[in-house]
């Protein structure tokens, strides 16, 4: 037996769909027992890297592919791909849809299942699988009731009692909240301790430190450089973002060492947004219970806190999303109720294309736009940077330029209040630059809230920092 | 919304087998919604009563309100039929007999699917099928629907949401073309989900070479018998009636 667990030999490879993502010449040996993180800006090839390894490209995901892929003594292109199930584990994006089971049991034993082992060895792999990542609580549940944390952690074990040689992440934690990547860090640990090799392509960073062996990063479909772990985790937060990477050092917990909640943009304005009553009972329980909060109009307010702390709800209030409230938001003097909040404010949500509908660009935005206002339709299109756009499919755009869309549409709209969910999961430090921007260059008229965990993004467009727990103000940090 | 097509393991109440939850469907397709038999009384009134199964199901299942509101509307239906139709003539029988007519033999195997559908996992689908000797080139696409809707329901309930933060709704200046503007960015993200889903899915060896093997308990008990007995007594009285012996 060889030292490698794969190797890969001048791979070259294009997506038949025009996806982004191909490899030019990419030569990678992954050692049997490391643990390495692939890194890179969005579109380098990293994600393509992992789907040679679980063989979903070719057998998936078509294009052209040459060079040599050999994953665990075997040939990539002659294995089928449920043979190298037990071989190769993998662990995706998004929680929403990388269950094939409703319930919890069901989903661990799933891929045994599908191995054909007999009941009593599935039963015993499962008792393993469970007890090593501590989730017998979670045991016979229904998947759709579970948070995005504990999502992820069915989805390991499932991986976990097939006992593959290999287990392949792509970019696990961009779901995930700072107290569910913690736990995931543990999982890793125990899946390094049982010698199995593993190979992470990820945007954030710190929470593999001192986990992966040797890091490499990629840039437009191949390698550019190579660290070994310390070295790379002893980079400046300066050098990391020149090479288009996250900072590796906010992911700690600011919340409790409150050192990430200082460094804001500086803020002056008097108008105030009153929020009155923000109280919320569900089951008998105070999820939010706030009784009066002053936003300052035109600021830029991260809303932080631990998952279940409230966050979800008190923006869902505000954005009069949440059946039976009965709190009240006071603006230029006038008090409106739950409903007509509706009409003040908007949410973008992290999958932006639940909300774009129309045909065109300009269509879209002109949905909800007063009439006969074509000149500042023209004006805020400009001013976002997608008035090129304007012809064509909200749906063909990328990324980034659908968020703009959504805010677009929701300034001609006339909202006044604009809340993002989660804006910059899952990208680069680019984008996460971009959407920065974006962010402190909307006009005073607006006030923005942002519901993140990215304390790079709160350092960069924050000018006031709302912290949540228990359904309860912490504190209102500002400058 | 979410409940539909997926069931709630954490609270189901009573658990039937699949193959009994089928064996029920048929015997009402045949009775309820095809009429078989219908000449004869006895089958008639077992009809009914067999018809009133899925309700009982559904609250041993514990959905009181899919119960409660299946159960009324059913109820409704059929005593207008039985009551009302019979005072009428000319245009309004017409209307109220046919829309009588049509509800009231629909209903109950409509009510059976939204049981089966509610109150099975996908898990015991298979084990059910695989059981049954169903190849398992019929039952993997099969679960693969069962498990693709509860995620679609999630994706138009949040396009709802969008929606009506964008003041896009039933009675508003574009309600021509609400159907058009829910179901563009319906597809889109279908297509995503089912996409990510089948690569899920191939990563974990779900193919149909291998012959799978399944941890679900399934089997029949008490409540298996007790509703086999119900719905067997209605072919029963069938033979019977046919025979002559009731009428």
């Amino acid at each position: 037996m060889s030292g490698n667990a794969a190797v890969l030999r001048d791979v070259t490879f294009r997506y038949a769909n025009g996806e982004q993502g191909a490899l030019n010449f990419l030569g990678l040996e992954i050692k049997r027992g490391e643990c390495l993180l692939i890194c890179g800006s969005s579109g380098c090839g990293k994600t393509t890297v992992t789907r040679l390894l679980n063989g979903l490209i070719p057998h998936y995901y078509e294009g052209e592919l040459s060079g040599d892929v050999t994953v665990c003594g075997r040939d990539i292109r002659r294995t089928a791909i449920e043979e190298l199930a037990g071989t190769v584990g993998s662990v995706f994006q998004n929680p929403r849809s990388q269950f094939f089971c409703v319930d919890t049991t069901a989903e661990i034993a799933f891929g045994c299942e599908n191995m054909g082992l007999p009941e009593a060895e599935i039963r015993q792999r499962m008792d393993a699988a469970v007890s090593d990542m501590r989730i017998e609580k979670l045991l016979g549940r229904s998947i759709f009731k579970l948070s995005g944390g504990e999502k992820q952690k069915i989805a390991c074990a499932g991986v976990s009692a097939m006992l593959p040689e290999l287990i392949v992440l792509d970019e696990p934690t961009s779901n995930l909240d700072l107290d569910a990547i913690d736990e995931l860090r543990e999982v890793i640990a125990a899946w390094k301790s049982q010698g199995r090799t593993i190979v992470v392509a990820e945007h954030r960073l710190g929470w593999l430190d001192g986990l992966c062996d040797r890091v490499i990063l990629m840039e437009n479909g191949s390698i550019s450089a190579e660290f070994s772990g310390a070295d790379f985790f002893a980079l400046s937060t300066r050098k990391l973002n020149s090479m288009g990477l996250r900072a590796a050092h906010t992911d700690c917990n600011y919340l409790e060492s409150e050192t990430g909640l200082h460094a804001i943009k500086p803020f002056s304005g008097s108008e105030v947004i009153t929020l009155e009553n923000f109280v919320y009972s569900c089951g008998g329980r105070k999820v939010l219970d706030i009784g009066r909060l002053e936003l300052p109009a035109g600021s830029v307010t991260a809303v932080v806190g631990h998952n279940g702390a409230g966050k979800s709800t008190f923006v869902k209030c505000l954005c009069g999303l949440q059946k039976h409230f009965r709190g009240t938001v006071t603006v230029g003097g006038k008090r409106l109720r739950s409903r007509d909040m509706m009409r003040l404010s908007y949410m973008v949500m992290q999958d932006v294309n639940h909300q774009l509908f129309a045909e065109t660009v300009l269509e879209e935005v002109m949905l909800g736009a007063a009439e006969g206002s074509e000149e500042k339709v023209e004006q805020v299109l400009e001013k976002l940077g997608i008035s090129q756009y304007k012809e064509r499919h909200p749906m063909s755009l990328s990324g980034g330029q659908k968020q703009r869309t959504a805010i677009a549409s929701a300034l001609l709209a006339g909202k006044k209040l604009l809340v993002f969910d989660e804006p910059t999961s899952g990208l680069d430090f680019r984008s996460m630059e971009h959407t920065a921007e974006l962010l402190s260059s909307l006009d005073r008229d607006v006030t923005v809230l942002i519901v993140t965990h990215d304390m790079e993004l709160t350092e960069r467009c924050c000018t006031h920092i709302l912290h949540i727990e228990n359904g309860q103000i912490k504190q209102m940090v500002k400058q | 919304m979410a409940g539909l097509f997926t069931a709630d393991i954490e609270n189901r109440g009573l658990v039937l087998d699949p193959r009994t939850k089928l064996a029920v469907m048929i015997t009402l397709v045949v009775f309820a919604l095809g009429g078989a038999g219908s000449d004869i009384q006895a089958v008639r009134l077992a009809t009914i009563a067999v018809s009133a199964l899925p309700v009982v199901l559904l609250a041993t299942a514990r959905q009181w309100k899919k119960a409660a509101v299946f159960g009324l509307l059913y109820a409704v239906l059929k005593s207008a039929e039985l009551l009302l139709v019979p005072q009428l003539s000319g245009a309004a029988l017409s209307i109220v007999g046919l829309c009588c007519l049509i509800f009231v033999r629909l209903m109950p195997s409509l009510i059976m699917g939204a049981y089966m559908l509610s109150s099975t996992t996908v898990s015991e689908f298979i084990a059910a099928m695989h059981r049954m000797h169903v190849p398992q080139q019929i039952t993997i696409p099969m679960s693969v629907m069962f498990r693709f809707f509860p995620t679609v329901m999630e994706e138009f309930a949040a396009i709802n949401t969008a929606m009506r933060m964008r003041d896009i709704r039933m009675g508003g200046r574009n309600a021509g073309r609400l159907i058009e503007y829910r179901l563009v960015p319906l597809m889109v993200c279908s297509v995503n989900i089912g996409s990510e889903l089948s690569a899920a899915a191939l990563t974990r060896g779900l193919s149909t070479g291998i012959r799978r093997t399944n941890i679900c308990k399934i089997g029949f008990h008490v409540q298996d018998f007790a509703v086999a007995a119900v719905s067997g007594a209605v072919y029963i009285l069938w033979i019977l009636g046919m025979t002559g012996v009731v009428k």
